[in-house]
């Protein structure tokens, strides 16, 4: 018995811990925006190496992503004779939450676990060190950078990826419902408005923060060679899909 | 010298790595009960040749046979019996991190069956106490030193008696007194079994003084062999130069 | 021209490589798995399993609960602005939870968190050539290594895939009732599930299960050099394995469908 919440207690120590120092490292990002002064090279380096690796991935998730909200809710809807609403039914949920969430998870497992794992290989051969010792902020040199490329792009990738979703609703539609290339089409436009869309944005640039930071954190607070290389990319995956549902949460309550 | 057929028949092998040919027709002998050092500059295949040996690479051309079996082209099942003859020290000791000193001095006897536990067990404290490392039985291998893992690995490696024991560096990252009894340990242990030895270090003096041959592996070929204790006057000047550490000579100028 | 094609043509010669490796994994697995061969890795299943449950069990109940209200949320919301009627919502939203949501999410949070767990620890022994010292020993690194995690993880993905269902399902029906009013006794109905939603629910749990640990353990026993390779398998197993289930929901998704003629 005791052991246990000895366990418990043990494992919150560690938890706020973590979270305290993801608050910390927040902060010191912050600081190094203002006066924004970013090191423009490694910042088009991330941007491209980010976005140039998680594009194919991103864009076959969305394709499956779009049929699998179609082949669920499209035999309900045929079934009530309402095909007009079809793409209502997948469309909307690919733009407010299943898009953004799902781009964020394999944004995460791409771009993030890759990061932490560059990250936390700098650290392991000590050169972060090296920086330091050459007066560099690694915050400001490495983190904010990624940071900044990492919103970026799951931004862009997001807004891609939710086209690419109603992209395969509608095939999925057309090749297995037999719903009408232009039923889809007119359902996405009449029931779908524009805020539903920023809705899903607006969630990707918190998403993008959140990847951004866990994966940056672990990375430079790893300990302990390759092991730790492993568990820190293991912690920064299961740190974002945490983050992820609970801003999701969060975001769903308060902008309705 | 035993008229048997070799310990260790290696005829015209080649190993290449992506595009590199590391291993260019290598042919080499060691008869049963022989030790032969193996020395050449950084990267340049001892290793790869060593894992050739066991098995756990396949040569692109040429043949391999061991202990008189041949181990081209036969399957990880296969090589199983013949392993169980062998005994390797890997360079980085390669220890299982999740199990402790005395379950991985135990492993390769567990594999073998045969004993019952009481047997296993005094084996295994029989082989710890002749490396030295008596009462060390429950540590995790993160709790060792250096010193203590290459100990731990000759344990492992030699106490199933092999008939050929392999070591990988066995005195690499040690300081020269350690290394003296480390390499008085391989040589009391050959002593009372007689076994086939294959050893590769870079410290050659302390090879010289163990073993009974020092072949040279430069550039993908065997280019010298000869006693060991006339190693440092060979005729040859690569292998002068190379054992004396001399900065002048053909070495430096054939450097690829 | 000439090079982007050369290039393609690569990608596609290395990915087929890749992919029958990971095939051979998979029927390695399972062979292993048939043989019960002499591995004796004592209580290592168990440790899995608690590795795999346990630890992931908290995990799955807060996202999957966090995301069964935000999804109630919004399909409430949808519904007042179109229809204005929520008397559907619970039983449906059941019918999605047992026959897709609940294993997929699960699938997906595992593929995360087991995926890159198995990957890293197997990895980091590929790297520090503790595989090598087990084939030297005459064992087989699937069977001694991949066959416990696979078994724990099918089992494992069932047990947790349930639990996230219910959670996902109750914390829908708090949101629905304190945010929309609606009546508890119109959300908790059974009316719309099938035994064939159950029958694909089981059926997705196992294979999420089954495809996570053979593709996370295909990527740590193919890591390469050092801390570097660590980081490089960890990342493509939780990719692989997150788009596995993806591509797995689908799969299984469309078949059902095929199978029953339209009507899910």
């Amino acid at each position: 018995m005791k052991a246990a919440v000895t366990n418990v207690g043990a494992g919150a120590l560690r938890v706020a811990e973590e979270v305290g120092g993801i608050v910390i490292l927040t902060g010191q990002t912050l600081r190094a925006l203002v006066p924004p002064r970013v090191d423009s090279r490694e910042l088009f380096k991330n941007l491209y190496k980010m976005g140039n690796r998680s594009v194919p991935i991103i864009v076959l998730t969305a394709f499956f992503a779009g049929g699998l909200m179609t082949l669920q809710t499209g035999p309900f809807v045929k079934k009530l004779g309402a095909t007009s609403l079809a793409g209502w039914g997948a469309g909307y949920a690919v733009l407010r939450e299943i898009g953004p969430i799902l781009i964020a998870l394999m944004f995460s497992g791409r771009v993030g676990a890759n990061n932490t794992a560059e990250l936390a290989t700098m650290t392991v051969t000590e050169q972060l060190d090296g920086l330091r010792a050459l007066a560099i902020d690694p915050v400001r040199f490495l983190v904010v950078p990624r940071v900044i490329a990492m919103m970026v792009m799951l931004v862009a990738l997001t807004v891609i990826g939710d086209l690419v979703a109603l992209i395969g609703a509608s095939v999925v539609g057309h090749a297995m419902l037999d719903i009408e290339w232009s039923t889809m089409y007119h359902s996405f436009a009449d029931n779908l408005r524009p805020y539903d869309f920023l809705h899903g944005v607006y969630k990707s640039i918190a998403f993008g923060a959140a990847i951004a930071i866990s994966s940056c954190y672990f990375g430079v607070t790893v300990r302990g060679g390759a092991v730790g290389v492993g568990r820190a990319v293991n912690a920064a995956v299961v740190a974002a899909a945490v983050s992820i549902m609970l801003l999701d949460f969060f975001l769903t309550y308060l902008t309705g | 010298m035993s008229l048997a057929a070799p310990a260790i028949r290696l005829r015209d092998v080649h190993k290449r790595y992506g595009h590199h040919e590391l291993l260019a027709g290598i042919s080499l002998d060691v008869a049963r009960g022989e030790k032969l050092g193996l020395i050449g500059p950084a990267a340049c295949g001892k290793s790869v040749l060593l894992k050739l040996v066991c098995g756990l690479e396949q040569p692109d051309r040429g043949e391999i046979e061991v202990l008189g079996e041949s181990v081209l082209g036969k399957r990880e099942p296969e090589l199983g019996p013949l392993r169980q003859r062998i005994g390797m020290l890997f360079q980085n000791y390669a220890l299982f991190d999740f199990l402790p000193v005395e379950a991985n001095v135990a492993f390769p006897l567990e594999r073998r069956g045969g004993l019952d536990a009481r047997e296993l067990a005094d084996r295994v404290a029989a082989r710890l106490r002749a490396v030295g490392l008596a009462g060390s039985e429950h540590k995790l291998t993160a709790e060792l030193s250096g010193g203590m893992k290459k100990r731990v690995g000759i344990a492992r490696a030699t106490v199933a008696d092999p008939e050929l024991v392999i070591y990988d560096e066995p005195s690499a990252g040690l300081d020269p007194v350690t290394t003296q009894k480390i390499y008085d340990l391989l040589a009391d242990d050959q002593a009372r079994t007689g076994a086939t030895v294959l050893a590769v270090s870079s410290d050659v003096v302390a090879l010289a003084r163990f073993v009974d041959e020092i072949a040279f592996l430069y550039r993908g070929h065997i280019v010298h062999r000869g006693p060991a204790a006339s190693i440092f006057d060979a005729e040859d000047p690569l292998v002068r130069q190379f054992v004396r550490g001399e900065l002048e000579g053909p070495l430096s100028e054939a450097r690829p | 021209m000439m090079r982007a094609i050369e290039a393609i043509g690569e990608t596609a010669v290395d990915t087929s490589r890749a992919l029958r490796e990971l095939w051979l994994v998979y029927v390695g697995t399972i062979a292993g798995l048939v043989r019960r061969r002499r591995s004796r890795n004592r209580g290592e299943l168990a440790r899995q399993l608690y590795a795999i449950g346990n630890r992931s069990l908290v995990f799955v109940i807060v996202t999957l609960g966090f995301i069964g209200m935000v999804m109630t949320y919004e399909a409430c919301l949808q519904l007042s602005r179109v229809v204005g009627d929520y008397s559907q919502v619970g039983p449906q939203y059941l019918r999605l939870v047992v026959s897709d949501f609940a294993p997929t999410l699960t699938g997906l949070m595992l593929a995360t968190r087991v995926g890159a767990g198995i990957a890293a620890e197997i990895g980091s022994m590929k790297v520090t050539e503790q595989i090598d010292a087990l084939r030297m020993s005459g064992v087989l690194p699937i069977d001694y290594l991949i066959v416990p995690r696979f078994v724990a993880s099918v089992v494992m993905t069932l047990v947790l895939a349930t639990v996230g269902g219910v959670v996902m399902y109750t914390a829908g029906g708090l949101t629905a009732q304190y945010s929309f009013g609606v009546n508890p006794s119109s959300f908790y109905d059974f009316q719309f599930v099938r035994p064939r939603h159950v029958v694909m629910m089981i059926v997705k749990a196992l294979s999420y299960g089954a495809a996570i640990p053979i593709v996370s353990g295909f990527c740590g026993l193919r890591a390469r050099g050092s801390s570097e390779g660590v980081g490089w398998a960890t990342t493509a197993a939780v990719i692989g394995s997150s788009f596995a289930v993806i591509v797995l929901d689908f799969v299984i998704s469309a078949a059902a469908l095929f199978i029953t003629g339209g009507d899910l």
